[in-house]
């Protein structure tokens, strides 16, 4: 890659301090303004001029836009809260534990002090580490402009590779889910070429709970195998109300590769993908249910 | 455009006027002469252009000018007094964990930051908070007893 200190190219910069005014200045810019978070991710994309903004809205001043709240039943977190924050944060850790663990895996210690989950899940990459957590705990994100607001589960904001569903006026506010239940077993993995600062190979996160020795509410998202990230439902039903027995375990890991060949079509990652990715969900559904013995 | 920046670098406030699409990479070496900071990559994969804001490592190369508005930042240049180098700075020279010492300056704003969360952190927490760094030259082992051993001495 070549480039030069010199290289991103000339743009007006704005910091509003009220969400009204970031709303305002967006809708005026008529699609030629990008909204910056942490910047981990559009700087580069300012430097390869893949975007050639007109006017740069910074959100990180906003109010709405930070701080981790739990409210009866639900833990609410900013867009602008960075991946420093959510790991080490213990309402997180206690209430959505996959999405901390999630969290402390990206990139490196300086680029999780400056990137964002609003911003990991606006950048809409395929391998975008929370997308995978995100999607287990059911999130929604509040998502609000001048004219509307409005309430979107994650997957609904995503719409292909790096192309996120929101209109160019439109700012990602909070991020919502139901805490989870003490009883609740979850797992994040990934795998990556490197330990630190390497964008995700291959990961996936997995949460249920044990009824009566029965796996209940069974929800499980891979990520960086898809082109798109999502649940999937074929594994989620295969496993519901059954037994977690060794063998159970070993069909379900095949449902897995089974389903993700068949959602990301033959690509030629994919042959390799798969023995991996179902020795990732072995380990994965291993790990949760220790925890589910030490839970009791 | 340009725009107005107030921030506290090294512990002194200081006033600037850059372009918004200048990184603070670029305002610290061309505006403010201090080129203790290192490019390497220019996107955030090196750690060559570690500085601390607000006490907490991030790649300067990644951010842009306004975003220091209103911060603290600290680069190497902080870190020796008139008359002596900083702890940390004798011992990565004790233990040669300096060569060609491109990685260096960003590489002890990591480690000031670790040693001021965690005086005496174990080998694993001196990888973590090196992790973000590239060194072509040393294979870490000595970066990572200059930074343990301090924190040693700080014990005694
Ligand atoms: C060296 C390096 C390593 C990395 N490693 C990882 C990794 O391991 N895992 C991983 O998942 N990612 C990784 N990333 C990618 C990146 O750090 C994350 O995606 C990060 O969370 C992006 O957040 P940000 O705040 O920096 O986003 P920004 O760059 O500020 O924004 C990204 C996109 O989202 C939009 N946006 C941001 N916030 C909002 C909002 N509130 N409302 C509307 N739109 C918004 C922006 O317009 C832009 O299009 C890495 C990046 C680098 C440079
Ligand atoms: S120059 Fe900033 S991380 Fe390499
Ligand atoms: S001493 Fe040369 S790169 Fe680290």
């Amino acid at each position: 890659m070549t480039y030069c200190v010199d290289m991103i190219l000339p743009f007006d910069y704005q910091t509003p301090k009220t969400l009204k005014e970031a709303c305002r200045l967006l809708g005026e810019a008529k699609g030629k303004a990008k909204v910056i978070a942490g910047g981990t991710d559009l700087v580069i994309r300012l430097r390869n001029e893949e975007e050639k903004p007109d006017l740069l809205v910074d959100v990180t001043c906003l109010e709405e836009l930070k701080g981790i709240e739990e409210s009866d039943g639900t833990l609410s977190i900013g867009a602008t809260v960075t991946h420093s924050e959510i790991s080490d944060s213990s309402i997180v850790k206690r209430y959505g534990s996959v999405l901390a663990k999630a969290a402390s895996q990206i990139g490196s210690p300086q680029i999780r002090n400056l990137g964002t989950i609003g911003g990991n899940i606006i950048n809409a990459s395929p391998a975008a580490d929370t997308l995978p957590a995100l999607m287990v705990l059911n999130a929604v994100g509040r998502v609000v402009s001048s004219e509307s607001e409005r309430e979107v589960p994650v997957r609904q904001l995503l719409e292909s590779p790096y192309k996120s569903a929101l209109k160019p006026d439109e700012l990602l506010v909070r991020i919502q889910f139901k805490k989870l239940s003490q009883d609740t077993c979850c797992s994040f993995h990934r795998l990556a070429r490197r330990e630190a600062m390497a964008i995700a190979r291959m990961s996936l996160a997995l949460l249920f709970r044990m009824r009566d020795g029965n796996i209940s509410d069974f929800r499980f998202s891979p990520g960086a195998v898809l082109p798109v990230p999502d649940r999937l439902e074929e594994v989620e039903t295969f496993l519901e109300g059954r037994s977690p027995e060794e063998d159970l375990l070993r069909a379900a890991a095949c449902k897995v590769s089974e389903a993700i060949v068949k959602r990301s079509g033959i690509r030629p990652s994919t042959s390799y993908k798969a023995p991996v990715i179902e020795a990732l969900f072995l380990r994965a559904m291993r790990e949760a249910m220790q925890q589910c013995q030490s839970n009791k | 455009m340009e725009v107005n920046l107030r921030f506290t670098l090294n512990g002194r406030m200081i006033h600037v006027m850059v372009p918004p699409h200048w990184t603070l990479l670029r305002v610290l070496r061309e505006t403010l002469g201090l080129t203790g900071t290192k490019e390497g990559c220019g996107i955030g994969e090196c750690g060559a252009c570690t500085v601390l804001m607000n006490g907490k490592p991030v790649n300067a190369c990644l951010i842009l000018a306004p975003k220091a508005e209103g911060k603290s930042i600290e680069t190497v240049e902080a870190l020796a007094s008139q008359d002596s180098l900083h702890p940390l700075q004798k011992s990565f020279i004790q233990h040669g964990a300096v060569q060609c010492g491109f990685c260096t300056p960003g590489i002890l704003m990591s480690a000031k930051a670790l040693l001021e969360d965690k005086p005496h952190p174990d080998k694993e927490e001196v990888k973590e908070a090196i992790s973000g760094h590239l060194c072509r030259c040393t294979g870490y082992q000595q970066i990572i007893e200059a930074i343990q051993r301090v924190g040693e001495k700080v014990k005694r």
